[in-house]
């Protein structure tokens, strides 16, 4: 699904992402850790190309999307993006927040974009929101109507980064649980988290990044339980 | 009682507070045309600039940049000297009409000063919601237009409204140019009549009957807006 080779990343001379490759097959779950300033987000970003990449390839699906010759909005289309702020637009209703994609990406009908979205809103527990506007809505909401709007636009991937971080632990729980649904109903997704509980869970792997570079991975027994590289050891020994 | 009430009254009428009216209100007719014309042509060009200035093409960025750092420079009576008599008449030999230089004067002049309102608007706008638009699939183009200007836009209208009152008293500079706005025509009158004070008391009121509730209101919009 997903196939990340020897990817760098640079900001003028400060060099991010030192060489990271991985797979992501359909349906995966996979969860990245590692400590703040190793380029987790960076490395998301990149999946669909919010920042454009220095070097290496990804490939969605067939399609090498930094190739130039790719269209970079049908990419970034089909790989929905959930923020650790949300990010929702403030202007727009919940609903709008949701049918903006359809109705202006793929040229939806807006009755037809409602209907996906009042769907969208009961799956994520928001039904009653849909003509609130966000400053309404608490984190949790906020966030869950985050997810629905990245769904609306029927992505073959999901990317998280950090999705409840921001949240005051009580709301963190819906959040999750949205999160998991999406993964029993087969949505590729890339999770970058500091929910070991949700990783262990739900993730079918977990990548520990440092430095730019991904330092260890495996299943996230393995990688809870019995961390191999020192790193890994030290990095979870500060947050268990 | 009755009496001094009324000869009172008539004094009044017969006087330069009353009798200057008709003339100013002539000259105030031009004030607004020419503040409301340039303000709308100055919000079109500030836009393009400031977003010009914004802009990822280095090119684009420069002139827009030197365009608002010379106009916001000098001064706003060198400007339309130079468009009225320096490039129309002497560099390019067209006349234009006064009302003409005093228009685009003020369509340059607050061009340069609204191109940093909407540039400091639409940059105060947090990243990530252009973020959420191109990951959404939104091009550049949408994520501006349906994103980000509305939100910019927004935070435009106070400022926008403190360069009306700005540019509507600019527009007293044109009496240079003899354009028969407020200003001017207040200087013709009192010239013929010699009641120069009654006249240029009568010039400030009505001045101040447009920016005084004009600022009333940008406050409140302002508090409304919460920006
Ligand atoms: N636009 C940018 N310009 C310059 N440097 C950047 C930019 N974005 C990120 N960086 C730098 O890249 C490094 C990795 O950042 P990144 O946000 O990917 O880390 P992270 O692992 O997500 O950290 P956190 O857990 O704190 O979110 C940091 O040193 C950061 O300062
Ligand atoms: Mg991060």
């Amino acid at each position: 699904m997903i196939t990340v080779k020897d990817l760098h990343k640079s900001f003028g001379d400060l060099e991010v992402l030192k060489g990271i490759s991985a797979e992501v097959k359909e349906s995966e779950v996979v969860c990245v850790i590692g400590p703040s300033g190793s380029g987790k987000s960076t490395f998301l970003r990149c999946i669909n190309l919010l920042e454009d990449i220095t070097s290496g390839e990804v490939t969605i699906d067939q399609d090498v999307i930094n190739d130039p010759k790719t269209n970079i909005n049908q990419v970034r289309s089909q790989v929905g993006m959930v923020f650790q702020h949300f990010n929702l637009f403030p202007h727009k209703t919940v609903l709008e927040n949701i049918t903006i994609g359809p109705v202006k990406v793929k040229g939806m009908k807006e009755e037809a974009a409602k209907e996906i979205a009042l769907q969208l809103l009961e799956k994520v527990g928001l039904s009653d929101k849909a003509d609130a506007y966000p400053e309404s809505l608490s984190g949790g909401q906020k966030q869950r109507a985050a997810i629905a709007r990245s769904l609306a636009m029927e992505p073959k991937v999901m990317l998280f980064d950090e999705p409840t971080s921001a949240l005051d632990p009580e709301l963190v729980g819906d959040v999750l649980e949205v999160m998991k649904d999406l993964a029993r109903e087969g949505m590729t997704m890339v999770v970058v988290t500091h929910e070991m509980g949700f990783a262990r869970e739900v993730g079918d792997r977990v990548m520990f990044m440092d430095e730019g570079v991904v330092m260890e991975e495996g299943d996230p027994q393995q990688i809870f339980e019995d961390p191999q590289n020192p790193r890994t050891q030290e990095f979870l020994s500060k947050i268990l | 009682m009755i009496d001094a009430l009324n000869s009172m009254l008539d004094s009044l009428m017969d006087s330069a507070y009353i009798k200057s009216l008709p003339f100013l209100y002539e000259g105030l007719k031009l004030t607004l045309l020419i503040t409301i014309v340039g303000l709308f042509l100055g919000f079109i060009l500030g836009a393009f600039t400031g977003l010009g200035r914004l802009s990822k093409n280095g090119f684009i960025r420069g002139i827009s940049t030197i365009f608002v750092e010379v106009v916001r420079g000098t001064p706003i009576l060198v400007q339309v000297l130079f468009i009225y008599f320096g490039i129309s008449e002497d560099l390019i030999g067209v006349n234009i009409s006064a009302l003409t230089a005093a228009i685009i004067a003020i369509t340059i002049n607050a061009g340069a000063y609204i191109a940093e309102i909407v540039r400091g608007a639409v940059h105060s706008i947090d990243k990530g919601q252009y973020e959420a638009g191109r990951a959404v699939g939104l091009t550049e183009r949408q994520t501006m237009r349906y994103i980000i200007w509305p939100q910019a836009f927004k935070r435009m209208i106070p400022p926008l409204g403190n360069q009306f009152i700005i540019s509507l008293k600019d527009t007293s500079l044109f009496s240079v140019i003899a354009v028969g706005e407020l200003v001017y025509q207040g200087r013709q009158y009192y010239n013929a009549t010699f009641e120069v004070f009654e006249t240029l008391v009568m010039v400030c009121i009505i001045y101040l009957m447009i920016t005084i509730p004009t600022s009333v209101i940008l406050r409140r919009v302002e508090r409304k807006l919460d920006v």
